[in-house]
C-alpha cells in the first residue's frame, strides 16, 4: 500500500479524479473558515482509496467535493472527465446520477421501498421500463448476494444486509465512481467484513474506482492507497 | 470542521411554522365560537332593552304579536283606570296605544328589492311613556300631521327614510321624515313612528290599536294589574310584561343562531384538537432525549405529564387569546336579518360580555388540555434509559 | 413503482397521524358540509319556488286585504289559467304553541289546479270539497301532531281569535320541491262566514297558476297595471320571486354562513399543513440521499405534494362519508320535521359533495407548498447532515 499522497501513478491508468489547487471556505457568521486550502490530489482509476483524518480535518468536504455534492471555493476540480463546479444544479444532478455511486453510513433506504424497489430507484431517472428497472436491479442484488432477499423491507434486514443492498443501488446504474461515507460505522465486526469484502471484490473484479472516508483501521487495510488529511490539507508522511 | 447554521435555522422555522399552525387553528375556533355567542347576545340585548319589566304591554287575547293583535279605542281608558299603573306628570294614567303595521319599501343598495319595515302610529304621550327613546336629529312628528321619525337603526337602509325625504304610507300618502330617534338599543331603533290617526286613515284601522303599553308603580304591582285586566272577561284581552314579550320575540332568532354557532363549534373544537394533538405528538416525539434526561434526572412522571399538559395549555391560550381578540373586530359590524317571529328586518350588532370573552378562552385552553392529555401521557412514559438513545 | 404507489406507501408510514389527520380533516370537513347545506336547503326554497305561479298582494302592505272581486278581475287576465284566493288564518295548535305551521284559508274552486303539485288521493279531494270545515294538512305535521283523516281537530286563532273546529279531509305529500309539506289549508268560505262584518270578502292574496313561466314577470306587471288606478294597488310577483326577495332578507345570514364556511377550510389547511411539515422535517436525510443519487428539486416536491393531496382527499372523503349520516340523516330530519318552512328539503347536494372533496385535495396541495418549498431549497450536504 503506497502511503505517499503525493506519489503521482506513472503507468497506462488515466487520472478518474484530479484537484488542483482546491480551496473550500466555510463562513461560520463573520468567521471564514478554510476547511480544504489549497489542496491537490489525484486518483488513478481503478483505485481503491481511503480517507482518514480527525474530526474536522476536511475528510468529508473532500468526498462532497469529489461527488459532487458541493462545489470548491476556488481551484480546478476534474471528476470522470468533467468538471461538476462548471454545471448548473440541475446537470449536477443528472451527472451524479449517472457517474457516482453513494454509499453513506446509516439510513440509506426508503423504508416505505422493498430491497429491490430500493435498488431500482436510480434507474427510476433514465428511461427505462419497469420490467427493464427491476431486471437491472434484481442483477444487482444477485452481485451482492442479495437477492432472496429483494421483496424484504429495510426493517427486515439486518445492519450488514441493509448497507450490501445500498451497495447494490450505488452499483446498479454502473457508475465508474463509487463514493464511501464511513460505509462500516454502524455495523459490527462480522458485518463490516462482509461489505469490506464486497467493496474490494468490486474494485478488483469490476474495476470500480472507490473513495472511502473511514474511521476504522481495518477498513483502510483495504484500500489500495491510504490518505491522511489534517486541517484540510493533505498530510505527507 | 464547521457546521452550517442554515439547517438549524430552517428547522427552527418549521417547528415555528407548526406552533403558528396548531395556535391559529384554535384561535379561529375561539373566533367562530365568540362571535355566534356576541351576535345571539346581540339580538337578546336588542330585544330585552325594549322592554321594561315594570311596564305591561296588553294585546288582544289569543294573539301572538302586535301585528295579529286588534281591539277597540274604548278599552285604553279602561286600562288606565286599572290597579298599579302610574300616573303621569299632568295626573294621566301613563297609559298610551299603538297601531304596528308592516310596511313593503324599496331596499337602498339592492336593487329591486323590497323589504318590510314595521312602522308604529303612535299617540302624542308616547314620548313620556318610553323615556328610553329620544330624538337625537330633527325634531318630534307633530301630531295629526303627515310627519315621522325614524329609529336610527334604519338610517341608509331604505328609499325615503332620511331625514327630510319622503316615503309613501299608501298611494297618493307621502309621508315626510322630521326626525331621527334612538331607543336605547332596542328594537324600537329599527321602526317608524307616525302619527296614529295618520296611519289609521292609510290602513282602514280606525279606531283600532294593536297594542297598549301601561307604566306601572313598579314591576311588583304587576301581579294586580294582570288579574284585573284579564279577568273581565268583556275587555277580551290579555297582558304580560314588555320585557317578557320581548324575551319571547326574541327566543326564536337567538335560539337558531346560537344553536348553530354550538354545532358549528363542537365540530370546530374537535377538528382543533385532533390538531392540536397532532403537534403535540410530534413534540414529544422529537424530544424524547430531552424527556428521558428528565427523568433521569430524577423527575416524576407527573412532573413530565404537568409540564407537557402547561405546554399544549399555553400554546392553546395563546390562540384563545388571539382568537378572542378578533372577534371583537365584528362589534364594529351589525347584522341585518330578519326576525322569525314578528317578520320585521332587524339590524343587530355583536355585542361582547366579560363573560362571553373569557368563556371563549377558556374554551380555548381547554382544547389544548383536551388535545394535548395523550401525547403529555405518552411524554410521561418514557423512560430515563431513552436519554442515552440516540 | 410510480409517484402514486410512492406516495401511498410513505402516507402509511406513520399511522396514528395520517388518521388522526384525517380524522381532523374529516370533522372540519362535515361541519363545511353542514353549513353548505344549511346555506342551500335555504335557498333551495326559492330556487325550487314554483315559477309558473304567481302571487297578487297588497302594494303597500301584506298585512293588508285585496277585495274579494280582484279574484275575478285577476282571472280575466290572458295568460292566467287559475286564479284563487287565499288568506293567512295564522292558527297554531292549541297545546303545541311553539310549534309554528302555515295556515292557510284557500277558495275550494281552483286550489288543486292552482297547487298542482299536491299529491291527495281522489276520495280525499272530494271529501275536502264536500266538507266545509274540511281541511288538507301536510304529511310532516300530520306525523308531528297524530292526526290521521276523518280526525276532528281544533286551532286557536291568533289573527281570528277563538278556538276554531275543523275535519282532517286529507293529508298531502309532494314530489316536487315548490312545496313545503307542513301547511294547512281549509276554506276561505268557512273563515268568511265568521268573521265580523267589516272584514267580511277580504282575501289576503290571490294565488293565480299562469301558462307560461317565461311570462311571469309580463303577466305581473299586468295584473298590476289592472289595479294601478284604483284604490287599492297590487304587487304582483312569481312565487320564486317572492321567495327570493324573502331570502334577501337573511342575506346577511347567508354571507357570515359563507365566511364560517372559509374560516373552516382555513382550519383544514392548518391541520393539512402541520402534519407535512412534520413528515417532511421529519425525512430530511432521506430527501438528501435521494437528492446525491441524482434526484432533483422538483422530484422532491412533487413526492411531497402528491402525498399530501393523497391525506387531503383521504380526509375530505371520510369526511363526506360521516357527513350522510350525520348532516342529512341526523341533523337533516331534525330540521326537516321542526322547521319544515326554512327546511322543507335538507339533503346534501351534488354540487356540495364534490365541493368537499375538491377542498380535500386541493387543500392538501396548497398545505404541503411550503413544506415543498423549503425541502427543495435545503442544500444536499445540509439534509444528508440531519439525522433521522
Amino acid at each position: 500500500m503506497n502511503t505517499s499522497a503525493t506519489a503521482i501513478n506513472k503507468g497506462a491508468a488515466s487520472n478518474i479524479i484530479e484537484l488542483k489547487g482546491v480551496t473550500k471556505i466555510y463562513m461560520r457568521g463573520k468567521e471564514r473558515l478554510a476547511v480544504l486550502q489549497d489542496l491537490d490530489f489525484t486518483v488513478p482509476e481503478g483505485s481503491f482509496e481511503a480517507l482518514m483524518g480527525p474530526s474536522g480535518s476536511g475528510k468529508s468536504t473532500l468526498l462532497n467535493l469529489i461527488a459532487g455534492l458541493d462545489t470548491a471555493s476556488s481551484g480546478r476540480l476534474t471528476v470522470a472527465g468533467a468538471d461538476p463546479a462548471a454545471m448548473s444544479e440541475g446537470e449536477r444532478a443528472k451527472w451524479r446520477s449517472r457517474n457516482i455511486g453513494f454509499i453513506f453510513q446509516t439510513y440509506n433506504m426508503m423504508p416505505v421501498l422493498t430491497a429491490l424497489e430500493n435498488v431500482e430507484l436510480p434507474l427510476m431517472l433514465t428511461k427505462l421500463s419497469g420490467a427493464e428497472r427491476r431486471q437491472r436491479a434484481q442483477t444487482a442484488l444477485r452481485i451482492v448476494g442479495l437477492e432472496d432477499r429483494m421483496g424484504h423491507y429495510p426493517r427486515q434486514l439486518s445492519g450488514g444486509q441493509e448497507q450490501r443492498v445500498t451497495i447494490a443501488r450505488a452499483i446498479v446504474t454502473d457508475p465508474k465512481l463509487l463514493v464511501a461515507d464511513e460505509p462500516t460505522g454502524d455495523l459490527d465486526r462480522k458485518s463490516a467484513d462482509e461489505i469490506l469484502d464486497l467493496l474490494q471484490r468490486l474494485n478488483k473484479e469490476q474495476g470500480k474506482t472507490i473513495v472511502m472516508v473511514t474511521h476504522d483501521p481495518a477498513a483502510a487495510e483495504r484500500a489500495t492507497r491510504l490518505n491522511r488529511l489534517d486541517k484540510g490539507a493533505l498530510v505527507i508522511d | 470542521m464547521a457546521i452550517p447554521f442554515t439547517y438549524n435555522l430552517r428547522s427552527l422555522f418549521v417547528r415555528k411554522a407548526t406552533t403558528f399552525a396548531t395556535a391559529g387553528g384554535i384561535a379561529l375556533v375561539v373566533f367562530v365560537l365568540a362571535s355566534s355567542q356576541m351576535l345571539s347576545n346581540g339580538i337578546k340585548e336588542t330585544f330585552i332593552s325594549s322592554g321594561s319589566a315594570s311596564n305591561a304591554l296588553i294585546l288582544r287575547k289569543g294573539s301572538d304579536n302586535e301585528l295579529s293583535s286588534g281591539f277597540e279605542n274604548k278599552f285604553l281608558n279602561l286600562l288606565g283606570a286599572a290597579p298599579g299603573v302610574k300616573q303621569g306628570a299632568d295626573g294621566k294614567a301613563l297609559v298610551t296605544g299603538d297601531l304596528v303595521v308592516v310596511l313593503a319599501l324599496d331596499k337602498l343598495g339592492a336593487e329591486g328589492q323590497v323589504s318590510n319595515v314595521q312602522v308604529r302610529g303612535v299617540m302624542a304621550n308616547t314620548f313620556e311613556v318610553r323615556p328610553q327613546a329620544r330624538i337625537i336629529e330633527g325634531r318630534p312628528a307633530a301630531p295629526g300631521t303627515d310627519e315621522a321619525i325614524v329609529g336610527k337603526g334604519m338610517l341608509g337602509r331604505f328609499r325615503g327614510l332620511e331625514l327630510g325625504k319622503q316615503f309613501d304610507l299608501k298611494k297618493n300618502r307621502p309621508v315626510t321624515v322630521v326626525g331621527v330617534f334612538e331607543a336605547g338599543g332596542s328594537a324600537f331603533e329599527s321602526e317608524v313612528w307616525v302619527d296614529i290617526e295618520t296611519l289609521r286613515t292609510s290602513f282602514g284601522r280606525q279606531g283600532l290599536f294593536s297594542s297598549a303599553l301601561a307604566v306601572l308603580d313598579s314591576a311588583s304591582k304587576y301581579d294586580a294589574f294582570e288579574a284585573a285586566v284579564e279577568s273581565d272577561k268583556q275587555l277580551g284581552l290579555e297582558t304580560e310584561r314588555e320585557r317578557t314579550y320581548y324575551e319571547k320575540a326574541s327566543e326564536g332568532t337567538a335560539m337558531v343562531i346560537q344553536g348553530l354557532g354550538m354545532v358549528v363549534f363542537f365540530f370546530f373544537s374537535l377538528g382543533a384538537m385532533i390538531g392540536a394533538m397532532i403537534t403535540m405528538y410530534g413534540a414529544v416525539s422529537q424530544r424524547t432525549r430531552e424527556v428521558g434526561t428528565l427523568r433521569a434526572l430524577g423527575f416524576s412522571r407527573g412532573a413530565i405529564l404537568v409540564a407537557f399538559l402547561a405546554e399544549s395549555f399555553v400554546l392553546a391560550l395563546a390562540g384563545g387569546v388571539i382568537g378572542a381578540a378578533a372577534s371583537l373586530v365584528t362589534t364594529a359590524f351589525k347584522l341585518s336579518t330578519m326576525n322569525y317571529d314578528t317578520w320585521q328586518e332587524v339590524s343587530f350588532s355583536f355585542t361582547a360580555t366579560p363573560g362571553i370573552l373569557f368563556g371563549a378562552v377558556a374554551a380555548g385552553g381547554m382544547m389544548g388540555i383536551i388535545g394535548g392529555f395523550l401525547p403529555a401521557l405518552k411524554a410521561a412514559r418514557t423512560s430515563p434509559i431513552a436519554a442515552m438513545r440516540g | 413503482m410510480n409517484i402514486a404507489t410512492l406516495a401511498a406507501r410513505n402516507v402509511l408510514r406513520n399511522k396514528f397521524r395520517t388518521i388522526a389527520t384525517a380524522l381532523g380533516v374529516g370533522i372540519a370537513i362535515l361541519t363545511f358540509v353542514l353549513l353548505r347545506t344549511v346555506v342551500s336547503a335555504w335557498s333551495d326554497a326559492a330556487e325550487y319556488a314554483a315559477q309558473d305561479r304567481v302571487a297578487t298582494r297588497h302594494k303597500v302592505s301584506f298585512i293588508m286585504s285585496l277585495p274579494r272581486r280582484y279574484v275575478n278581475d285577476i282571472q280575466q287576465v290572458s295568460g292566467v289559467q287559475h286564479a284563487m284566493a287565499a288568506s293567512w288564518f295564522g292558527g297554531k295548535h292549541p297545546v303545541h304553541e311553539k310549534d309554528f305551521f302555515a295556515t292557510l284559508a284557500v277558495d275550494k274552486d281552483n286550489f288543486f289546479q292552482v297547487y298542482n303539485e299536491l299529491e291527495v288521493p281522489d276520495e280525499q279531494r272530494a271529501s275536502w270539497l264536500g266538507n266545509r270545515r274540511g281541511a288538507i294538512v301536510g304529511r310532516v305535521i300530520a306525523k308531528k301532531f297524530g292526526w290521521k283523516v276523518g280526525d276532528r281537530v281544533k286551532l286557536a286563532g291568533t289573527i281570528y281569535p277563538g278556538d276554531w273546529e275543523f275535519d282532517i279531509s286529507g293529508i298531502y305529500d309532494s314530489k316536487r320541491r315548490s312545496i313545503d309539506l307542513a301547511t294547512f289549508f281549509f276554506h276561505w268560505d268557512y273563515l268568511n262566514e265568521s268573521v265580523e262584518a267589516r272584514s267580511k270578502d277580504q282575501v289576503g292574496w290571490v294565488v293565480s297558476r299562469i301558462d307560461s313561466s317565461a311570462r311571469s314577470a309580463e303577466i305581473s306587471k299586468t295584473i298590476d297595471g289592472i289595479f294601478e288606478e284604483r284604490d287599492i294597488q297590487t304587487l304582483s310577483m312569481s312565487e320564486k320571486a317572492l321567495n327570493n326577495s324573502f331570502l334577501g332578507m337573511f342575506s346577511a345570514m347567508l354571507k357570515a354562513m359563507d365566511f364560517i364556511s372559509v374560516v373552516i377550510l382555513a382550519i383544514v389547511l392548518m391541520i393539512l399543513g402541520n402534519t407535512v411539515a412534520m413528515g417532511v422535517r421529519e425525512r430530511t436525510h432521506e430527501y438528501g440521499v435521494l437528492r446525491a443519487i441524482g434526484f432533483l428539486p422538483r422530484h422532491l416536491a412533487t413526492f411531497i405534494l402528491t402525498e399530501a393531496a393523497l391525506i387531503g382527499a383521504v380526509g375530505g372523503g371520510f369526511g363526506l362519508l360521516i357527513s350522510y349520516p350525520i348532516v342529512e340523516k341526523g341533523i337533516g330530519r331534525f330540521l326537516e320535521e321542526n322547521m319544515q318552512g326554512m327546511f322543507p328539503y335538507f339533503r346534501i347536494s351534488a354540487s356540495t359533495a364534490v365541493a368537499a372533496l375538491a377542498c380535500g385535495l386541493v387543500l392538501g396541495l396548497l398545505a404541503a407548498i411550503v413544506p415543498a418549498y423549503n425541502a427543495s431549497k435545503l442544500g444536499v450536504v445540509d439534509a444528508l447532515r440531519r439525522v433521522g
